[in-house]
């Protein structure tokens, strides 16, 4: 298609980047950071309360059902949407070279914090303990709802603002291809677009006035549909930048190059396709929708894990290149050659464990998605413990590392307990493992999610109490320990890096690697083909399932809130 | 120029296969089994009362009806060997229903009805779990399927006998307005509340140790500033808003239930 592919491979250097820039990635990953403070407790508190430990509604004036809210909603949304902003920032500036378009950033940063704070404080005052997946009739104070739609609409704002930086980018190089880390941040953000639009309108047309009493009541199945077309793709959108650190960094780190430029492109692309028409594979055990439906979603489902398999032969050829480099030897001997706990190369760390703990996450995944196996574990202690493996796994521990690696960068500092940083990962991966084994084997004795068990079915005074069910969540509480010691020694190293002073110019440095195989493909050389495939396959997988809805006529619900078991009189 | 493929094309096409293997499997294990994952039913509607039909001395219909926090009905009895259909309903927000140890796993939708069957080979207790969340008392959110021969016979004689079920009186439609029999029963059994059932007059010792008689000023305290005085051994009730007129009324009715 193109034959100016001959021209040699780019090369990045650090970028001295504009101050304004600088403070907007800066804000924009400790303002989260320290939102994660309180994500981070609440998380401990989790497997307290559920152990029987704590025994109790409350502790420290802050219900079990509102903090399990905050640990959701600070955890898995904010921190992760604010973390993929900056980092987006921060990857177009760095493969484009072209200064970004700073009243958008501004703008986005006020919308994204504007938003969140709005979302805070209903769910710090107890009127939005509704969890993050915010299900109605159960119902919300009205901020809730529009702070999260402008976090929502901040990142979009931050996404179109990169589209015209890239098309200058792509006029001064004709004929290349679209660098890998470009390609990333944009497949992330086309992800997230299209599974923000059905969310947007469950909580624009549907929950907002319903919450405001503008309307008596709500179609629960068809907000549960919508929000379902929306809740699987951000998972994408959650993993979708750890893959870009994994392609465009993790090769650099291990010492070598990319294995396969083709199967990177591929698998950002694969995942814009497969990312969304799968929702149903979340409603498995609702009524409402017919089962060969959730059955077509079941295989698009397993289309994804093409992607992911595709990836870990990869990441796994491309480390052993470089491994092979450094002078690794024998089928297996190689592994003793890349930098596991090397202090300087600390990044490795922090993304090979995430790699590490996406095995059992990914296939815990392709269980759940498999229709009939979801019966056994569906809603149960076994859901936490397969997507703490995914997005407390290799997101988290790539969206952390990737903090401390701009924060260092941009301001020239040192990273602070070099020795300690390099351990944060392992810990929390021994943790993580833990405590997912812990719930694991809850989940298959039918302990289940999102509840204060220590009240009831872990609470020797109750007449639910299961004393069978003991033994797993002594295992879950020791892993949820260990997770948090994990994060103390990562809060310390994070703000002491911070906070100290700077030994160098701050520029905006990342790790990028060449590719091994550079080959030229055609068909991953354009989104737009990709982009119309997910549209086509949307409608198929879609259109039926929502005339279904439409048919079934369902009565509407009227707004509850959580703590009454009456309908809140309008 | 182009670079070989080779590897990369052979890695794809090998997780295609290996995918594509696995989601045979899995429709082939849903034929063998007969496994029924749960679908749009379009011929029953949501219904407001939980109940227990048998049909057959092995074949038993059970109405589950879920609500903010119990199951109606909360104890249900089934002869072991005996094939179920259950229905479930919600009367107010989104629940789960789980039967541990078997393969009965709902969701209970506000508008829609969900179905399951499942045969009950095993005798013993069977626990019911609610696993959505539903709301602050979520986690009291449980019932029982008691599979015994006694159990199921005790039960389909007293449904053989039956006591002229009497109309609700206009005081217990009271109490399910305000959802107070989600957690208070007025016959006696127990459930996550005391029960109403010889409340009047009774002596009730509070979580600080302290004790006090139940009468009109103490019941109509309870309901307006439930967190005032907390019964030992339980949990505090949420505030619903009553009417003093109706908190007045169902003092009364208390009063009747000795």
């Amino acid at each position: 298609m193109n034959d100016q592919q001959t021209a040699a491979p780019l090369t990045y250097e650090p970028v001295a980047i504009e101050a304004g820039l600088r403070k907007i990635i800066l804000f924009e990953i400790a303002f989260p950071m320290v939102l994660l403070l309180i994500g981070i407790a609440t998380g401990l508190l989790q497997v307290l309360y559920r152990a029987g430990i704590i025994r109790s509604e409350s502790f420290l004036g802050i219900n079990y059902y509102q903090g399990l809210t905050l640990h959701g909603t600070i955890n898995a949304i904010v921190f992760t949407t604010f973390f993929a902003v900056a980092f987006g920032h921060a990857v177009i500036r760095f493969y484009t070279g072209k200064p970004l378009l700073l009243g958008a950033a501004w703008t986005s940063l006020v919308l994204m914090t504007g938003g969140t704070l709005m979302a805070a404080i209903p769910m710090l005052t107890g009127q939005a303990s509704v969890l993050y997946t915010f299900y109605p009739p159960l119902k919300a104070h009205p901020a809730f709802y529009i702070g999260l739609v402008l976090v929502v609409v901040g990142s979009w704002v931050a996404f179109f603002s990169w589209i015209p930086v890239y098309q200058r980018w792509s006029r001064d190089n004709p004929g290349r291809k679209m660098p890998m880390g470009i390609l990333g941040i944009f497949a992330t953000f086309i992800v997230w677009f299209i599974a923000t639009i059905p969310v947007a309108i469950e909580i624009l047309f549907l929950l907002i006035p319903w919450s405001f009493g503008w309307t008596k009541s709500v179609n629960v199945p068809l907000a549960r549909m919508l929000f379902w077309f929306f809740g699987h793709p951000l998972v994408y959108f959650w993993l979708l930048p750890a893959y870009v650190m994994y392609y465009t960094m993790l090769p650099k780190l291990a010492g070598g190059k990319l294995y396969s430029d083709f199967a990177g492109r591929f698998t950002f692309l694969w995942l814009i396709v497969f990312s969304a028409p799968i929702g149903l594979h979340h409603q498995y055990t609702e009524p409402g929708i017919d089962s060969s439906w959730k059955f077509v979603h079941a295989i698009f489902t397993m289309m994804v894990a093409i992607a992911s398999l595709v990836t870990a032969f990869t990441l796994a050829a491309s480390m052993e290149h470089g491994a092979r480099q450094r002078g690794g030897k024998g089928l297996f001997g190689w592994w003793k050659k890349l930098p596991w706990v090397d202090s300087e190369r600390w990044m490795f760390a922090y993304l090979v464990a995430g790699l590490i703990i996406f095995i059992p996450g990914g296939i815990t995944g392709i269980i759940n998605a498999s229709y009939s196996l979801d019966l056994v574990v569906h809603n149960t202690a076994w859901l936490p413990a397969h997507f703490h493996q995914t997005v407390a796994g290799p997101t988290f521990l790539a969206f952390i590392g990737g903090s401390l690696l701009l924060v260092s960068t941009l301001t020239g500092k040192e990273i602070a307990f070099k020795r300690l940083n390099v351990w944060v990962p392992w810990i929390w991966t021994l943790g993580i493992m833990v405590f997912s084994t812990g719930l694991f084997v809850g989940g298959i004795q039918g302990e289940p999610r999102r509840t204060n068990m220590g009240m009831s079915y872990t609470n020797p005074a109750s007449p639910l109490y299961q004393p069978s069910w003991a033994f797993a969540k002594v295992v879950g509480t020791i892993g949820g320990v260990i997770m948090f010691a994990a994060m103390v020694c990562y809060f310390a190293v994070f703000f002491a890096t911070l906070l100290r002073r700077r030994t160098m110019a701050g520029a905006l440095d990342l790790p990028w690697s060449e590719p091994y195989h550079d080959e030229n493909v055609a068909a991953v050389r354009t989104l737009r083909p990709w982009i119309v495939a997910a549209v086509v396959l949307l409608i198929v997988a879609y259109t039926m399932p929502f005339l279904e809805i439409a048919r079934g006529r369902y009565e509407g619900s009227p707004p509850y809130a959580p703590d009454r078991p009456v309908a809140l009189s309008r | 120029m182009s670079v070989e493929i080779g590897m990369e094309k052979r890695i794809i096409l090998a997780s295609a296969v290996f995918v594509l293997a696995l989601t045979g499997l899995i429709a082939m294990s849903v034929r063998s089994y007969g496994i029924r994952v749960p679908t749009c039913l379009t011929d029953v509607r949501p219904f407001r009362e939980g109940r227990v039909i048998q049909q057959a001395p092995d074949r038993y219909e059970v109405h589950y009806l879920a609500r903010m926090w119990a199951f109606e009905p909360a104890d249900v009895a089934i002869a072991p060997g005996s094939t179920v259909d259950f229905y479930l309903s919600t009367a107010d927000v989104t629940h789960g229903m789980m039967i541990v140890g078997t393969n009965v796993n709902l969701m209970a939708v506000p508008g829609a009805v969900n179905y399951a069957r499942v045969k009950f080979d095993k005798p013993g207790e069977y626990l019911v779990v609610c696993n959505e969340y539903c709301g602050t008392k979520h986690h009291n959110m449980a019932g029982r399927i008691h599979v015994s021969s006694q159990a199921a016979a005790a039960a389909a004689a007293a449904a053989a006998t039956p006591i002229p079920a009497p109309e609700p009186s206009p005081d217990q439609a009271l109490l399910d307005q305000y959802g107070c029999t989600a957690c208070h029963s007025i016959d006696g059994s127990a459930m996550s509340a005391p029960t109403f059932k010889g409340l009047y007059h009774s002596r009730r010792t509070f979580a600080d140790g302290s004790t006090a008689i139940a009468e009109d000023q103490y019941l109509r305290d309870s309901i307006e500033k439930p967190d005032a005085r907390v019964v030992k051994g339980f949990e505090a009730m949420p505030a619903i808003p009553v009417p003093p007129e109706d908190v007045r009324r169902i003092v009364e009715y208390i009063e009747t239930l000795r």
